[in-house]
């Protein structure tokens, strides 16, 4: 069966990304069905293994979002998750992964447009590389 | 150095510490193995060459209640400091003697070269086995070519000229390393594949890692969290050196007992090398340098961090 | 024994999700017992399917699909309750903001459905029951920012005998509402409705108001903040003064006139307007001729209370709040580079409207006669024009400042009063008046007042002859339209209040786009956050007019109360805890925990980490840092969020 949607993994924290994407659906923005989204309660819950793992058990893209530096809903959680993922990312090449296939980004509880559009854009660049 | 600054130097700490930390001769294998001295006596035994390649720092975490002297030479300075960073080690417990290094070498290789269990002699550059020798230069670990901490940034007596060493040379520009920098990315899953394919889950690796103190409860290899399974194959063996690498990210002094410890020879330190580089790259940070530091992924800087991309 | 129950939400999911294919899926999983479909989970018979499963089949767990968690968990987790059920022993799955709204093709969203199911399944089979804990409350609230809304929240609080702490950055109550002339649609005297009520603040035995006091530094959560108010010094002992304004009448240092919005003049030592609440000189040093040359003293030897005191220093004071509203209030879009063909500020006769509302106060710098700033001549033609920064994409600041149209028409209206041979002209995109009265009111501008409404924007404004031409279009007529001015005022949009951002993130509450402070949900949690006990009122959290601010007000009071009526607060039990057998003492928890809620404990081997329940707050950093992984995140473990993966992917 040839593959016609690729499947990407969302860590989203809850307070911001995913009352981000929330937003996105209660105003039908229209996005492709390649997300599954994984509900946490910070980005600094996101453990790097946990994206590595996702890609291990086949994910082809994995994307991390949470609130804007400045905005943790547990003040400081984000950075821990900004540093954990830029090393993650910056290894990818080395594990031989795709960094295209990983990407993590900051989504406020306001921002349901930009939500839809880090989906389409991730999920377009996803396409390109798997 | 001659080994009579260092035995006299050991002798002296002796008389602070329970045990000291340090190198004897293998009558069987015929290099360096780690030895611990009580007494004066035993530390007549005491030696220090370019086989000493073992990082005994490993040992330090198992010996909290002790005082302890160590031998060290500047890479392993810098795991002790890593681990006194993180609460491991208490700096009044220890003292450190710093040694001048001229790099250690790869035993194994030289096994390969002259024949297992031969006694090894380092002499004017050149290490010499039954009659044959080679230069030293070319027979190095890897981290000991292009060394920049020769001089140990801890250290309480010095047994010899610490500073007196002259830099190795660079290294060989057709190795490993360099094969893997240019593969692509696919290539370098296939090359992962295939080396974790032979990976045995010993363990060896996280038993030679100074930094690798969570004892029973090493996920690697209680599964515990799921990270990987129980299964010794490619796929389970990769996720589990995955698992000690993300732990080791921006603890990692660059000690490679873990590489070189593996028994099947999985060549480790790439990948924990490229992870040394992007900390250092991001945090303008080397491991095991300084005593205030703080390791940079249990730490932030609102004003610094972000502006990488 | 797991329950899956698929909500169709009439035809919200059941359009785009087969809630067939759902159920069918779902009873193939591991430990699926039983799946149904239901209409409506969240009605009376939804919610009573439910139970009635659960009762009849014996389950365990249960798992949710439909809206967001975020709308519905404690709903359902009350439901699962009443039937028996640990609450916590629920996993919700989106498929309908992030499945059904979000795709169009049956197929794809139901195989995502599906796929999610499957996740919710993997999870909750690994999920404890769990207990919520307990806090008591601080029975004490702040309310930050003493404008009209801040004044009524304080107010309302106070009086259902709950003690206020009312912080005001400035060195008087009253905020923008005490810079208007008169308030539409009604015309009432702005002043005369306001200073009642700030006088009722000051007499209050339950508020504590504190004026040049800012906060600080916010840390605890719902029911027991601990929150460091900053009070900065004003050189003036505050008991001691008596307003009798000789200070200022002698003070020989200028400075600007904030409060008239730099229409006349003020001094360095001053007090902003005369029903200032409280009645207190203040100094601002910055002006202030001792503090620039060193040589003065001239209010310290005037003042006849001894109120002059040059050494003092600001004062923070601690002090522990059970809720806080935020009342920061709005400031004014800085128009002069965004509309560079305006004149860019050199005209002087190009003003905002708060300034304008100055010249038209009787308690105005010109005791209420309309005056132009370049020479002081009455202004006969006058031109309004509406939405400055606000509804123009072109300088970024899309949304509706909600009340230019209304005080334009009022503004028109007063101007007529004042000057009864006048002409207005108003410049507006569309006139939108939909509060009670309003449309009424607008069109009496019109038809009473004689101003005439041009439907368009100006390109262009220049001086000729001591006049402005103002060149617009008439996009009615089709029409370019130049009118000779005497004086041009700018409907400004509305901004956040200065420091609005830094406050929002001391707070921990989030910001929209243009900075305003983002409700907890914008129909049904209207003056809540997202951090749990912060509350809402005013134009902090949108550009309103008056009585919707006041509503808002009141609506933040009540639910404050309603807070701090409780005597204990029930907490979370998503937190950290250790497994202490396994923990090696390595304390990277500790570092990266933002509570301290991590401390040791001395155990056989050396020393373990341990958790403080009542302040771990349940964020998860521990968790990572944690190389083994032994202090685990309740409700969000390791192997749980690996099993979603696995199974998601499966």
């Amino acid at each position: 069966m040839p593959k016609t949607e690729v499947k990407i993994i969302g860590f989203l924290c809850n307070w911001c990304s995913y009352a981000g994407a929330d937003m996105a659906g209660t105003a039908r923005m229209k996005q492709p069905a390649s997300l599954r989204v994984v509900r946490l309660p910070c980005t600094g819950r996101v453990n790097p293994l946990l994206v590595l793992k996702a890609f291990r058990e086949g994910a082809d893209g994995v994307l991390v979002s949470g609130c804007h530096p400045g905005d943790c809903h547990y003040n400081e959680g984000n950075y821990y998750a900004r540093r954990r993922m830029e090393v993650l990312e910056r290894m990818l090449p080395a594990l031989g992964i795709d960094p295209a296939r990983f990407h993590y980004t900051w989504v406020s509880a306001s921002e349901g447009a930009k939500w839809a559009d880090v989906v389409n854009e991730f999920t377009r660049r996803v396409k390109q590389v798997i | 150095m001659s080994m009579n600054d260092l035995i006299a130097t050991i002798k002296k700490v002796l008389e602070e510490v329970d045990v000291v930390l340090g190198w004897t001769r293998s009558p069987a294998a015929g290099v360096a193995v780690p030895a611990r001295f009580h007494t004066p006596d035993e530390a007549d035994g005491a030696i220090f060459d370019s086989t000493c390649t073992h990082n005994l720092a490993v040992h330090l975490p198992r010996l909290k209640n002790s005082k302890v002297g160590i031998v060290a030479k500047g890479c392993d300075a810098r795991s002790i400091v890593q681990l006194i960073v993180e609460g491991e080690v208490s700096r009044d417990r220890i003292r450190v003697i710093g040694v001048p290094c001229p790099g250690v070498i790869d035993v194994k290789r030289a096994w390969r070269c002259f024949g297992f269990g031969k006694k090894i002699e380092d002499a004017g550059g050149r290490v010499h086995m039954e009659g044959r020798s080679m230069p030293r230069e070319e027979i190095l670990l890897h981290k000991c070519h292009q060394c920049q901490d020769q001089e140990p940034v801890i250290m309480d007596l010095a047994a010899g000229d610490v500073k007196s060493v002259t830099p190795p040379p660079p290294p060989d520009k057709t190795g490993i390393r360099e094969r893997f920098a240019a593969m692509s990315i696919a290539e370098r899953r296939e090359f992962w594949r295939e080396q974790f394919s032979r990976c045995i889950r010993c363990y060896a690796c996280r038993e030679a890692c100074p930094l690798c103190f969570c004892r029973d409860a090493c996920s690697m290899q209680t599964r515990e969290p799921h990270w990987t399974g129980g299964q010794v194959n490619a796929i389970e063996s990769e996720m589990a050196q995955q698992v000690r690498t993300s732990h080791l990210a921006g603890r990692c002094t660059g000690c490679e007992e873990c590489e070189r410890a593996c028994p099947v020879g999985i060549p480790l330190m790439l990948l924990l090398e490229e992870q040394n580089r992007i900390v250092e790259e991001l945090f303008a940070y080397r491991a095991g340098m300084s005593l205030e530091d703080k390791t940079p992924l249990l730490t932030y800087d609102v004003n610094r961090d972000g502006g990488w991309r | 024994m797991l329950g899956v129950f698929v909500c169709q939400c009439g035809t919200n999911i059941a359009a785009t999700v087969s809630t067939d294919r759902v159920v069918q899926a779902a009873k193939s999983m591991l430990g699926v017992v039983h799946a149904e479909s239901i209409q409506y989970t969240c009605s009376d018979p939804g919610q009573r399917a439910i139970i009635d499963a659960i009762q009849q089949k014996g389950l365990t767990r249960v798992v949710m699909a439909g809206c967001s968690p975020r709308m519905h968990e404690t709903t359902f987790r009350r439901a699962i309750g009443r039937a028996g059920m640990n609450p916590f022993m629920l996993e919700m799955v989106n498929i309908r903001e992030q499945c059904s709204w979000i795709h169009s093709d049956i197929d794809e969203a139901t195989e995502k459905a599906i796929d999610l199911v499957r996740k919710g399944v993997a999870r909750v089979r690994r999920q404890k029951p769990l207990q919520a804990g307990s806090s008591p409350v601080t029975r004490r609230a702040l309310v930050i920012g003493g404008g009209v809304a801040g004044i009524q929240a304080a107010l309302d609080i106070a009086d259902a005998g709950i003690p206020v702490t009312l912080v005001e950055k400035s060195s008087t109550i009253g905020g923008n509402m005490a810079r208007l002339d008169k308030t539409f649609p009604s015309l009432d005297c702005s002043s005369c409705i306001l200073t009642p009520r700030m006088v009722e603040v000051k007499q209050h035995e339950n508020i504590k108001l504190m004026v040049n006091s800012e906060v600080e530094k916010v840390r605890g959560y719902i029911g027991n903040f601990e929150i460091d108010i900053r009070k900065k010094a004003s050189c003036v002992i505050e008991e001691n003064c008596t307003g009798c304004l000789i200070c200022q009448e002698k003070c020989p240092s200028k400075a600007p006139d904030d409060f008239n919005v730099c229409a006349g003049e003020s001094k360095a030592i001053s007090i902003p307007f005369s029903q200032a609440v409280p009645l207190v000189a203040s100094l601002r040093k910055e002006y202030c001729r001792l503090f620039i040359k060193g040589k003065c003293s001239v209010c310290q030897k005037v003042c006849p209370a001894g109120a002059i005191d040059y050494e003092q220093e600001d004062i923070v004071v601690t002090e522990k709040f059970g809720a806080v509203v935020v009342a920061t209030g709005f400031g004014l879009y800085d128009w002069k580079q965004s509309y560079p063909t305006y004149g860019m500020g050199m005209y002087p006769d190009v003003i905002n409207a708060l300034k304008y509302e100055r010249l038209l106060s009787a308690s105005g710098p010109t005791g209420g006669r309309i005056e132009r700033p370049s020479d002081g001549k009455e202004p006969r033609d006058i031109v309004f024009i509406s939405c400055i920064g606000s509804r123009d994409e072109s300088v970024g600041r899309p949304q509706c400042c909600s009340i230019g149209c209304m005080y334009m028409a009022k503004q028109a209206i007063l101007t007529k009063e004042h000057i009864p041979d006048s002409q207005s002209y108003i410049f507006y995109i569309d006139v939108r008046a939909a509060g009670k009265g309003y449309d009424e009111f607008t069109r009496r501008a019109q038809t009473d007042f004689g101003a005439i409404y041009i439907r368009g924007r100006v390109g262009k404004i220049y001086p000729r002859g001591g006049k402005l031409v103002v060149m617009g279009t008439d996009t009615l007529a089709g029409d370019q339209v130049e009118i000779e001015a005497d004086l041009v005022v700018l409907a400004t949009g509305l901004t956040p209040a200065e420091g609005a951002g830094q406050l929002a993130r001391r707070l921990n509450i989030s910001t929209d786009g243009q900075g305003f402070m983002a409700e907890g949900h914008p129909k049904l949690k209207p003056v809540e956050t997202n951090t749990g006990g912060v509350f809402l009122a005013g134009a902090c959290q949108g550009p309103k007019d008056i009585p919707a601010s006041v509503a808002q007000a009141g609506a933040a009071a009540a639910k404050v109360i309603g807070l701090l009526s409780q005597e204990e607060l029930e907490t979370s039990p998503m937190v950290a805890e250790v497994n202490q057998l396994k923990c090696a003492g390595c304390f990277k928890c500790r570092d990266v925990c933002p509570y301290g809620a991590v401390e040791a404990q001395d155990a056989r081997d050396g020393q373990v980490a341990h958790v403080i329940a009542s302040l771990c707050q349940g964020c998860g950093l521990c968790n990572v840092a944690c190389p083994p992984g032994v202090i685990s995140l309740k409700g969000y473990t390791d192997n749980q969020l690996i099993a979603e993966v696995v199974e998601v992917l499966r």
